[in-house]
């Protein structure tokens, strides 16, 4: 219970204080959630549910082993995200602290509640937030830009209404066991389009191929603690949605007819993704859609609905908010210090920062999947599903290791080794360094034994085909 | 019952009251009676009119009466700065307020169509009035003008299809009407002008497309305290005169009007929208809102015993009236959007009120108008799928329209000037926020 107030107690903790306390206060506030967590899951067995009753009448909560996988990934982004930023001016805000605060309780309750209708509510809860702090903080000159980002996601949004509402409708259940005892495949057609409604939402989150353009203005336009936020934890909570709640409660007919649409839209994006990004100039656009490309392979491989890809496809969602923090932070670091992420201004870092560029090209090769990061254990068997499936499928996802390698090595090799341009350039501060190691450290832990992870979410996956 | 005595007779002493030029002291005996009026319906539980010569049709529960109360404290307290400004006439527009509210509630339950007329006029007369209290302004004057005129053809169309009804039916009380029209008579040519001519008339008083061009024009025309009122008391009681007199005294002609309404709904819902997104004027953007509003709550005539329209209008007016505060506010003289930028940097209070409230009319969980939306669509879609699918579409232009003035409310100030909140004005704002906070709990 506490695991899911203590964010919205310390949001108005937050908004009380005096703003002088307000950067200490959030570091503070965020380690206590992730040590709070981490202590709740040490007396937390892989087997068992906890079922939290906080009084509502709609809203319940239960917690299982997928549900603490990301409650941890969220605190530990979150804790991450105010280190990474602990020098930078937004932490100092309170309205940053109090909506950041927000926006962690609200993804903790999309990752423990057990109603469809809780679902529904913590998962636009989160949108709040992060429009405020994209608005508040951002650099956006006209409200276009972002106007386009939020209207993608209410029409996503709404489109998930109608479904849940039809599925209300429909089952007449609303908690996650009634609807997966409830037998969709009766109602045929409906069950496809309700199956579509979450999808639609859920596409425009990943994002997926046609409903992506959103993403890379969105990043670029971000100040780089929302560009964190948004990617590194907003954006799992689609996938968490498909693998929790849509595949399992729409396992049938709507299922098989979706499947092969989303692995192509999946594919499509892994490829068009990545070529993109090799054209890129900018940082932040890179890396987004670099994301893109690695997300629309989680997705595809997800839609498989093999237990083993399943628990693969955790191992490489966790792997992507790692990378995604690094890579963010050091394109926030470039731009904090040389106010600009265009590589074509930039060359020569390495020289005068060693330090920041040894720690860079750490995160670049988890990004490029080596072996012994998590990235190889998730890309080699996400791939290996999909080749499984379909031979031609699998070899364009395969493609997304070749471009991955050209993107992110251009993307490091030009404002490091390039031609000098940079001769002044701070070094890395102690908590930037601090962050980078803990998310090295993560990435090689789980590239070494992936199968703590893999066996702890193990039952919550498997339970719904059991 | 009780509740009307209590309020007439606060009323009256209002006026008594007045006359010795206490502005607080008048505020205070009309909020009192108003509470008084509202735990009397609380212990009176479900009403029953004795004017009517049969025991109550249609049982609805005290809560509409204690909603109205409570709306109409908030709209007093919202709207005090404006009533004693003019400190001679404090007492009456108080009292004024107190007597239309009567005809409010008369209006959410009648059982008889005579009865239903009165309350409908009770209710609007008074609000006739205190549309042009701005006696010094020409648009105020206009807009009281207009709104009269507009009225009281919606009234006669009113009048009208209550005869063509009496014609078919040979009575006036709704039991006997929905008896008569249940064994066939529904379908005789009078019976149906009579209820096209009804919903003609309710279409009008709620403001929804067709019959809406007086909202605008009237809204903008009135001051914000009396805008505070009519905006929701009129579509609290309106909404509530069209669950129970139209839907159940038609219900046997379900499938003859209900395709009729949904047209009305995304009509007005699109309508409304898509007309709000390019206003300067708030209270012009008010006006289009509330017309897409008034088209949203007509869902709850597809299916009248399982919607929860109490939910939604509740989240309405704890939405608008803090809008309206804020705007009194912005525009203590004006009424331009532009003098918004910036205003939620005045005020930490008017801050947090204008982002939740805004986000509540929105239907942004978990506020409390997502709540009502959502209740309202869930008992819909069974019925009118596809008016349910436009609607939600047209919602999305809604969000928009909110937003556009969420981000100019929010703009930074250059020069952040501090303003300073009345008290009355704390306590709306304050209260209308927890209110659209606290609807996880009340629902």
């Amino acid at each position: 219970m506490a695991l899911i107030l203590l964010p919205l107690v310390f949001s108005l903790i937050a908004w009380l204080l005096p703003s002088a306390q307000t950067r200490l206060f959030g570091l503070i506030g965020t380690t206590i959630n992730l040590f709070a967590s981490l202590i709740s899951v040490y007396g937390f067995d892989a087997q068992d549910q906890l079922f939290i009753d906080l009084g509502l009448r709609y809203v319940h909560f239960s917690l299982d082993s997928l549900s603490y996988t990301m409650i941890i990934l969220t605190n530990a982004v979150f804790f991450m995200v105010y280190l990474s930023n602990f020098k930078q001016e937004i932490t100092a805000k309170k309205r940053f602290s109090a909506l950041a605060f927000l926006m962690q309780f609200g993804l903790i309750g999309v990752f423990s509640t057990n109603s469809i209708l809780g679902f529904y509510i913590f998962w636009e809860l989160t949108l709040l937030p992060i429009f405020l702090i994209l608005y508040w903080f951002g650099s956006f000159e006209k409200p276009k830009a972002l106007l386009q980002f939020f209207l993608y996601t209410l029409l996503g949004s709404l489109a998930m209404l109608l479904s849940v509402i039809g599925l209300l409708q429909l089952t007449n259940q609303q908690t996650y066991e009634a609807l997966l005892a409830a037998d969709l495949n009766a109602h045929g057609a409906t069950s496809i389009w309700l199956m579509g409604g979450f999808l639609l939402a859920f596409a425009v989150k990943i994002p997926l191929f046609p409903f992506h353009t959103w993403q890379a203005e969105t990043y670029t336009k971000a100040p780089t603690a929302g560009t964190m936020l948004l990617s590194a934890i907003m954006l799992k909570m689609a996938l968490f949605g498909l693998l929790k709640w849509v595949l399992p409660i729409f396992d049938g007919v709507a299922t098989e007819f979706w499947r092969w649409p989303i692995i192509t839209l999946g594919l499509i994006g892994v490829v068009y993704g990545a070529l993109i990004a090799i054209k890129q100039q900018d940082l932040k656009t890179i890396f987004a859609y670099a994301s893109l490309s690695h997300l629309g392979l989680i997705a595809a491989a997800l839609m498989l609905q093999n237990e083993i890809t399943n628990q693969i496809a955790i191992v490489q969602i966790v792997n992507h908010s790692i990378v995604s923090i690094g890579l963010f932070l050091a394109a926030g670091i470039i731009e904090s210090r040389l106010q600009t992420r265009d590589i074509t201004q930039l060359g020569g870092i390495a020289k005068v920062a060693p330090r920041f560029a040894f720690w860079f090209a750490a995160i670049t090769f988890v990004s490029l999947s080596v072996p012994f990061t998590a990235g190889f254990i998730g890309e080699f068997f996400l791939i290996k599903a999909i080749f499984n499936a379909h031979t031609l499928s699998g070899i364009i996802a395969a493609t997304t290791l070749i471009f991955g390698a050209v993107y992110m090595l251009r993307a490091y090799q030009i404002p490091m080794f390039g031609p000098t341009k940079n001769s002044v350039f701070e070094d890395l501060s102690w908590s930037e360094i601090l962050v980078f190691a803990l998310l090295i450290i993560a990435a090689i832990y789980l590239g070494l034994s992936p199968k703590c992870l893999t066996d702890f979410v193990a039952t919550s996956i498997n339970q719904p085909t059991l | 019952m009780d509740s009307i005595v209590i309020l007439f007779i606060t009323g009256l002493l209002g006026l008594f009251v007045g006359m010795r030029r206490q502005a607080v002291l008048s505020l205070s005996i009309s909020i009192l009676g108003l509470i008084f009026a509202g735990v009397a319906a609380y212990f009176r539980g479900t009403y029953i009119s004795p004017l009517a010569s049969y025991s109550g049709y249609i049982p609805t529960p005290s809560h509409v009466i204690i909603l109205l109360c409570v709306v109409s404290i908030l709209a007093v307290l919202g709207g005090f700065q404006r009533y004693k400004q003019d400190e001679e006439h404090t007492g009456d527009y108080l009292s004024l307020l107190l007597f239309s509210l009567c005809g409010a509630i008369i209006l959410a339950q009648p059982n008889d169509m005579m009865l239903f007329f009165i309350g409908l006029e009770i209710l609007s007369i008074p609000i006739y009035v205190l549309v042009g209290i701005e006696k010094g302004s020409a648009t105020s004057a206009e807009a009281a003008v207009k709104y009269f005129f507009t009225g009281s053809f919606a009234s006669a169309i009113i009048l009208f299809g209550i005869a063509l009804l009496y014609g078919a039916t040979g009575s006036f009380q709704i039991i006997e009407i929905q008896s008569n029209l249940a064994i066939g008579i529904w379908q005789s040519p009078m019976a149906m002008l009579g209820s096209l001519f009804l919903l003609a008339g309710f279409v009008f008083k709620i403001g929804a497309v067709p019959f809406h061009f007086w909202g605008p024009d009237v809204y903008q025309g009135a001051s914000n305290a009396v805008l505070m009122y009519m905006s929701t008391i009129v579509k609290i009681a309106g909404i509530y005169a069209v669950l129970n007199v139209f839907g159940q005294i038609f219900r046997d002609s379900y499938f003859f009007w209900i395709d009729l309404i949904a047209l009305i709904i995304v009509l007005s819902m699109f309508y409304g929208y898509i007309t709000a997104w390019k206003q300067t004027s708030f209270k012009r953007l008010l006006a289009y809102s509330s017309i897409a509003n008034a088209g949203l709550m007509l869902f709850a005539l597809s299916d009248i015993l399982n919607s929860n329209i109490l939910l939604f209008v509740a989240a309405y007016s704890f939405a608008t009236i803090p809008l309206v505060v804020i705007n009194q506010l912005a525009n203590p003289t004006q009424d331009a959007i532009a003098n918004w930028e910036g205003i939620a940097w005045k005020n930490p209070l008017v801050g947090v009120a204008l982002v939740i409230a805004l986000f509540s009319l929105a239907g942004i969980p978990p506020l409390a108008g997502f709540f009502g939306k959502f209740s309202l669509l869930l008992a819909a879609v069974p019925h009118l799928p596809y008016a349910a699918i436009l609607a939600l579409v047209a919602s999305v232009v809604g969000v928009f329209v909110y937003l556009r003035l969420l981000i100019l409310a929010l703009k930074k100030p250059t020069v952040q000037t501090k303003q300073s909140l009345s008290i009355e004005q704390s306590t709306v704002l304050l209260l209308t926020t927890l209110g659209s906070l606290s609807a996880l709990y009340f629902i």
